[in-house]
Order: structure tokens, then C-alpha cells, then sequence
């Protein structure tokens, strides 16, 4: 038989400690607000291992991390970025302003430059100055200011669509006007759901559930214009600062 | 992993008779660029992807005949290509076949032995029987070696009663009363395992069909969207194309029409499409037209 | 290498890989500084920060596996190549323009990259090869260009900056570290330029170009350059460069940065879309001729199927 393992020569074995998990993230960057997003469904290969594994996660009240690529180095990465901020807590009386965690989280990257973890990080917030803000990184801690990114399995299928909507990337504004800067939180949060809608549609790795976190500058009336959204949930813990809501959503789940 | 990577394959032509194969007269696949393909593929340029049906297909038997069923996805590695396309190919009005693997293989293995059978049938005179199908369909996939990928599912009713058979890309077959195929056969087996009754009713055994395609759209991510039956029994059969379709597209929040002019441009230039035609006779006089 | 050295020092390939598999075999080494910020000295109270390295026998052939997009296309941890960069020195001061596109494979990662990092207002430098690497040790370059103004009451020579980037990455050679950057500034000894890299190189020069698109960079420089170039033309033919660049390497383009570094350090000249620039040229800046770089003189009148009007005569 032809390709049968012959025991006659040496075998070659590789250390592989990666895989990828699949799901997309997103965020994007308003004037005194910023929109952290990603989908639930974990897989490997076919199988979807759970329909529930946040990707998205609380910081403090003023910084949102979403992880994804090998959602075991994920959750392990997050694990340690709220060890390092709970400790800087402890030494300074407050919360580390969104700046310093995205430095932080480059030299926790590149401490790892010679054994990766296999994480793209999108890192959304409020700066000191109350403007929104979203950094985004590569596995090895590059990283740069942007308004918005998405990463991960369908960001080939996101980002141009953010960038046309966003960026207003190949539309010429009407003659005599032109494209506003900052989009409001409605049209932001109605993006980030037809982007994953969309995505669930066209991709076989995301679906199930939707989390959008939505980070408000101190004094923000961004939400007042909104009226009641449905399922939405604050997870604010100190009082007159920065506000973080969750809004949850489903996703189809073939 | 390459389980089946070939050998270099001899052109199946008359080598001998010919300084070189065209591809004009040796019949079957055309096998001039292996060697350049393969050499390729060892630079580490990947073939082009082929669409594939990720799929999710079942048959079973019940007490009239044979149900078969599909999911609706077809993908291009994670990507869905169609969202709804049909799985389940017509062979005779009374045998059809569920396809899984490389669209194409599928749709077009199908598509010949269908014509094959149909004249068959006009030769012989009768109804064509589901072994024949099943016959032809191997000797194909085992001639060529495993390199269509097609694996199949295939049912219907002939003369010697209901009949169900599962053919695999290499040629290999099983004659089983209830069968599944594809990346989501697992989750299909499952459920018929669990649910799968000798002498079923007609409905019954849909509901376990639909059942067990659902479990392959919903837990197998190479399957997904709408579920299709057929139902074939001795007298009749019913193709139920989109029976459930649990996958309904959500609308979207936002309309996305772009202003006219949003397109840049460089110059602009209007041309009628309409030709003027001015007729100009030459010798002679003016055909008189009064 | 020499053994004395090899056992003394901090920064070889070898200590590194001794401190690191210390640190992974019991357990985890927190550092003080983790804890707090030391004062803010915290990063700097250990020398050079130490990294973990995976438990095998060979652990620059595993990062290569997993990162080397160039070997194997499907790799996992896409890192990002793909650039045009150039600086020049001239009698007004060094000139810096580089691209802004990221590329992982054939996917255009990002088009806003920030390729020209600010070390500190006197000193550039610029990023190609991986974004991180160049990223992580420009930045704490600058740290060790501080403490040496610290410590010696004057600032740091461009050619003792580089020097010390270059000893920096050099000590890691061979482990999978991408980098080919150009130093520039300006100090005592006026404008200067260096080229550094991850491989060990570091060269003083006039004029250099790195990335993919510097084959296209160096054509347009090369017949524009001259050492007494106006401030303005200077400023143009960094901003046509990179624009060439941009135009036929597909690894390069978006948008193009221009810095300008004089006596007083260096200044940000403006960012330029490449696509605006072939079409409708910069906009309004010194230097610039008018129009656009690439569109107008290919279709207007002079190009075969619409002939200038003087052949169509003859």
C-alpha cells in the first residue's frame, strides 16, 4: 500500500499548541462613544464546540478588550491584562487610562514575540480627553489608533464593508457637502448589526450570538436619542465616570 | 493530509498510435497538466478551491419506499457560495441521488449516468432498476481512482421494490435501510440511530428525515440553510424542494442604495446609441416609391 | 562568540534563551515592576526585558513555522510584511517619507499604518519587515536615548542611536526578528541617516530605500536627488517616490507620510492619499507642479490611441 507509515525511517513530530476558534470581532470609534462587538460561536474545523464563549470583554469602566484567533491563549491573555490592571489598581488608587493599556498590552505581546500568542486584539474605550477611541494589534503587539477594525474570520468580509460605511471609502460626497466625521451611536450600532448579520450569512464560522458593548464618554447623551433598546444591560461599577452597556443579540445558528 | 495523492497517472491514450495525446481525440479527462499541476502544488502553489457541498445527506426506508433528504449549503472553504442549492439530482422519475463532496463531480457523475439510464430504458423497455444506477455510478468513481470526488447517496423504487445504497468517491458501495453522507453524517446518524423504525409511516418518516437533516444544518458548519426531501414510492414521486426553511434571512437595519454621482469619475462623454442612417443612392434613378 | 562575553552578558541569544526556560521551568517569574509602576523606572530596573520561549529543542524553527507566511501561505499567525520607505539626507536636512499599508499575504491589513516612528523630537525612525519588532525596540530605543541624555547632559548622536538599536537586535540574530529600518535625525554633526537592520547591517549613508516597493522608490530618486535640493523640491521628490512606489507595488500605497528633520528636529510635512496624488496630484504644497502624478500624463493628449497634437502634425 502506497503512504503507509513506515517504521523503518525516523518520524518528524511537530510541537503544534495552536488552533483557531473561528468568530469575527469589530469595533468602532464615535465621538464620546466606542462600540466593542464580536459573535459567540466557538468552532474547531466543523464542529461547533459552543454557541456561547464571549469574545468581548469588560476592563475596566472605560476600556473593552475583544480577543480572537486560539481562544485558549484568548481567555488566557485576558486572564492576565485584568491581573496586571487589578495590580495597577492597587499601586495607583485608579483605573489605567485607555493609552496605557494598549501599551501594556503591546509589551505583553512582544514579551511572547518568540512564542506567540495566537490572539488579534481590538482593544475599544474612552480616552483621558473623552473621545472615543480603538486600538487594534497583531498577535506579536503592533498596534495603532483607528476609528474602526474588524478582525478575525470574516474580516475580509467586514472591513470593506466598514471601510465604504465608516470611512466613506469610494463614495464622493454629493457636490457642496461633505462626509460627517463621527457617525451617531444609532447608525454605529445598526453597522455592527447588518455587519454581522451579514457575515453569519457568508461565513460558516460565525453565528449564534451577538454581543455589542457600547462604552459612553462621562456625560454622554449619545443613548438619548436611542430610546429603549431592547435586552440592554449596564455594567458600570463606579459612579459618575465612564458608562459600558452590553446589548445582546441572536445570531442564526447554522 | 494526502491519503490519495496519485501517481503519476498514465494519459489514457493510444500512446502508441500517436506522437503525442491531444486533447481532441483521447476520450475521457484530459491528464496533460498533472505533471505541471502536481509540480506546481510542490512549490507550495494550492490548486484552485473547487466549490464544495460541505454537506449533510440522508435516505432512508419506509414502509412505501425510500425518503431521501439534503441541507441547502454549498461552500467554498469557510465561505457559503450558495446559500440554497439542490442536492438531490434526478436520475429516472423513480431513482434519484443525493450528492456530497466536489459540486461539480457530483452534478455532472449525475447528470451522465441519468442519460445513461434514460437510454437504458429506451433500449431494454422497461423501467430501469436502482442497481444499474448504483452499477454504472462505481464502475465510474472506481475507473477513475478516487479523483471525482463524489460521494453518494442513492435510492428509488423499481420493479424489484425499494432500494437504498450509499457510493463512495473510490467506488465502494452499501446497501443499508438507512444512510447518511457528508461532513454532517455523524449528526445525521445520530438521529436516525436513535429514531429509525422498520415499516415507518410516510410522515414519521419525513419528520425523521427532516430531523436528521436539521441536526446536520445546525451542528455541522459545512452544512447549513434549507432542508430538501423526496419522497419516492412505487406509484409516485414528490420532490419537496425547501420543505423547511428554519434559516430565514433577518432583516437588515440599515438600506444600503447609494446617491447617484457617488461613483467618481474622470470625464463624461454621452453618445446616442441610435445610428443615423442617411441612404445615398448611386447611379441611376430614385426607385419610384409613390 | 566569545566565551567571556557570552557568559557576562544580558542581551546575547544564548542568555536570553538561558533567563527565559529558567523562567518557564519554575513556574512564572513576576517581575517587581508588574506589580506597580516602580516609579516608572519599572521596565528599565532589569536591563533588557526577558521573553518566553517555547519548551522545545529548537525554538526559532517553531516560530518559523507558525509566522513565516513567505514558506508556507497557510501559516497561522499572519505577520505583517510589505512596505516602501526611503529617507535622504540633504543641505536642508534629511528628508523621510514611507507608505502606510499593511499587508498579511494578499489581504491589505491595514492602510493607516504610522510607518515613521517618532523616537523623540530629534530622532526618526522608520518601519519595515515586522511591525511589531520595529514597533517595540524604536520605542524602547527611545527610552535608552533619554537615559542617555540623562546621563550625559547632551543628546545622543543619530550614529550612537543606531549603533546601540543595532547591537540591541543583533544580540537576537538568527531567532526570527524582521526589521529593516533607517535612523535619522540631526545632531552635532548635522543631518544623518543610518540603516539598520535585523540581520546585524547598520551603514551611514546619503540615501537609502527599504521595502518592497524600493526598487520603485530608488528609480524616481535616484534621478531626482541631488545634495543641494531646495527644502521644497526635496519635500517633492520624497512625496513622487513613494507615490511611484505606491502606484506599482502591490505590497505598497494607501497613503504617503512626510517628515522633514532640520536643526531644530523634526517636523511632520503632511499625509498624502496615493490615489488623490495620481489622480489630482498633492494639493497645494511647495514644490508640487500642479495636476496630478500619473493620470492626466497618461491619457491627456499624450499617449498612443490620443497622440499630442504636434506628432498628430507631423
Amino acid at each position: 500500500m502506497p503512504n503507509m507509515i513506515s517504521l523503518a525511517q525516523p518520524q518528524q513530530r511537530q510541537f503544534n499548541p495552536y488552533t483557531e476558534n473561528g468568530g469575527t470581532i469589530l469595533a468602532i470609534a464615535g465621538a464620546d462613544f466606542s462600540v466593542i462587538a464580536g459573535d459567540t460561536r466557538q468552532s474547531e474545523g466543523y464542529s461547533i464546540q459552543t454557541r456561547y464563549a464571549p469574545k468581548v470583554f469588560r476592563l475596566t469602566d472605560k476600556a473593552v478588550l475583544a480577543v480572537n484567533g486560539f481562544a485558549a491563549d484568548g481567555n488566557m491573555f485576558v486572564k492576565k491584562v485584568r491581573q496586571r490592571l487589578e495590580w495597577y489598581r492597587h499601586a495607583h488608587a485608579k483605573d489605567m487610562p485607555l493609552r496605557a493599556i494598549a501599551r501594556l498590552i503591546q509589551t505583553m505581546l512582544y514579551a511572547r514575540r518568540f512564542f506567540p500568542f495566537y490572539v488579534y486584539n481590538i482593544l475599544g474605550g474612552i480616552e483621558e480627553d473623552g473621545t472615543g477611541a480603538v486600538y487594534s494589534f497583531d498577535p506579536v503587539g503592533s498596534y495603532e489608533r483607528e476609528a474602526c477594525r474588524a478582525a478575525g474570520a470574516a474580516q475580509s468580509l467586514v472591513q470593506p464593508f466598514l471601510d465604504n460605511q465608516i470611512y466613506f471609502k469610494n463614495q464622493t460626497p454629493a457636490p457642496g457637502t461633505s462626509h460627517p466625521v463621527h457617525l451617531p451611536l444609532s447608525t454605529v450600532l445598526a453597522l455592527v448589526i447588518d455587519s454581522f448579520t451579514s457575515a453569519t450569512e457568508r461565513h460558516i464560522e460565525v453565528g449564534d450570538g451577538l454581543e455589542m458593548y457600547v462604552v459612553l464618554s462621562k456625560g454622554s447623551t449619545a443613548f438619548q436619542s436611542l430610546g429603549a433598546i431592547h435586552g440592554i444591560q449596564e455594567l458600570t461599577a463606579t459612579e459618575d465616570g465612564e458608562r459600558v452597556f452590553v446589548i445582546r443579540r441572536e445570531l442564526k445558528k447554522d | 493530509m494526502h491519503h490519495t495523492k496519485p501517481l503519476c497517472p498514465k494519459p489514457p491514450s493510444n500512446a502508441s498510435t500517436m506522437a503525442s495525446p491531444s486533447i481532441y481525440t483521447s476520450p475521457g479527462f484530459n491528464f496533460t497538466n498533472e505533471l505541471r499541476n502536481n509540480f506546481m502544488a510542490e512549490k507550495g502553489l494550492p490548486l484552485p478551491k473547487a466549490t464544495s457541498t460541505g454537506t449533510t445527506i440522508v435516505g432512508c426506508l419506509f414502509k412505501d419506499g425510500i425518503i431521501l433528504g439534503a441541507d441547502t449549503r454549498a461552500t467554498e472553504g469557510p465561505i457559503v457560495a450558495d446559500k440554497n442549492c439542490e442536492k438531490i439530482h434526478y436520475i429516472t422519475e423513480s431513482i434519484r441521488c443525493c450528492g456530497a463532496g466536489t459540486a461539480a463531480d457530483t452534478e455532472f457523475t449525475t447528470a451522465l449516468i441519468s442519460s445513461n439510464m434514460e437510454l437504458h430504458a429506451l433500449s431494454i423497455g422497461r423501467k430501469p432498476r436502482v442497481v444499474t444506477a448504483m452499477t454504472m455510478l462505481k464502475q465510474m468513481l472506481f475507473r477513475n481512482q478516487g479523483r471525482i470526488g463524489a460521494a453518494l447517496v442513492l435510492g428509488g423504487v423499481d420493479s424489484t421494490g425499494p432500494h437504498l445504497f450509499t457510493i463512495h468517491p473510490h467506488g465502494s458501495t452499501d446497501k443499508l435501510p438507512y444512510v447518511t453522507m457528508g461532513s454532517g453524517s455523524l449528526a445525521a446518524m445520530a438521529v436516525f440511530e436513535s429514531g429509525w423504525q422498520p415499516n415507518m409511516e410516510r410522515a414519521a418518516a419525513l419528520d425523521l428525515v427532516k430531523a436528521a437533516i436539521s441536526a446536520g444544518i445546525f451542528n455541522d458548519l459545512g452544512s447549513g440553510s434549507n432542508i430538501d426531501a423526496c419522497i419516492i414510492t412505487e406509484s409516485q414521486t414528490d420532490m419537496l424542494r425547501n420543505v423547511e426553511m428554519p434559516n430565514p434571512r433577518v432583516q437588515k437595519e440599515r438600506g444600503y442604495t447609494f446617491r447617484r454621482g457617488t461613483t467618481a469619475w474622470k470625464t463624461e462623454s454621452v453618445r446616442d446609441l441610435v445610428v443615423k442612417e442617411e441612404i445615398t443612392f448611386v447611379g441611376g434613378d430614385a426607385m419610384d416609391t409613390t | 562568540m566569545n566565551s567571556f562575553a557570552e557568559r557576562f552578558s544580558t542581551t546575547s541569544a544564548t542568555a536570553q534563551m538561558r533567563i527565559a526556560q529558567a523562567a518557564a521551568a519554575d513556574e512564572e517569574e513576576f517581575d517587581g515592576a508588574m506589580w506597580g509602576s516602580d516609579a516608572g523606572f519599572g521596565s528599565l530596573a532589569k536591563g533588557v526585558p526577558s521573553f518566553s520561549v517555547p519548551a522545545v529543542a529548537d525554538p526559532t524553527s517553531f516560530l518559523r513555522l507558525h509566522t513565516d507566511d513567505h514558506a508556507d501561505p497557510n501559516c497561522r499567525i499572519k505577520i505583517k510584511h510589505g512596505t516602501t520607505t526611503l529617507a535622504f539626507r540633504f543641505q536642508g536636512g534629511v528628508i523621510v517619507a514611507v507608505d502606510s499599508r499593511a499587508t498579511a499575504g494578499s489581504y491589505i491589513a491595514s492602510g493607516t499604518v504610522k510607518k515613521v516612528i517618532e523616537i523623540n523630537p530629534y530622532l526618526l525612525g522608520t518601519m519595515a519587515g515586522g511591525a511589531a519588532d520595529c514597533q517595540y525596540w524604536e520605542t524602547y530605543l527611545g527610552m535608552h536615548c533619554r537615559l542617555h541624555e540623562l546621563r550625559n547632559r547632551e543628546r545622543i548622536s543619530v550614529s550612537a542611536a543606531s549603533k546601540y538599536l543595532s547591537n540591541l537586535v543583533y544580540g537576537y540574530k538568527g531567532m526570527g526578528l524582521s526589521m529593516g529600518t533607517m535612523i535619522c535625525g540631526w545632531d552635532k554633526t548635522g543631518p544623518a541617516v543610518f540603516y539598520v537592520d535585523s540581520d546585524g547591517t547598520r551603514l551611514k549613508g546619503d540615501l537609502f530605500s527599504v521595502g518592497s516597493g524600493s526598487t520603485h522608490a530608488y528609480g524616481v530618486l535616484d534621478q531626482g536627488y541631488r545634495w543641494d535640493l531646495t527644502d521644497e523640491e526635496a519635500q517633492e521628490l520624497g512625496r513622487r517616490s513613494i507615490y511611484a512606489a505606491g502606484h506599482r507595488d502591490a505590497y505598497s500605497g494607501n497613503t504617503c507620510n512626510l517628515y522633514h528633520v532640520k536643526e531644530d528636529g523634526w517636523k511632520f510635512i503632511g499625509n498624502y492619499d496615493i490615489s488623490q496624488m495620481h489622480y489630482d496630484g498633492p494639493g497645494d504644497v511647495p514644490g508640487a507642479p500642479g495636476g496630478g502624478y500619473g493620470y492626466d500624463i497618461r491619457v491627456e493628449g499624450r499617449n498612443s490611441s490620443n497622440p499630442p497634437a504636434v506628432a498628430a502634425a507631423a
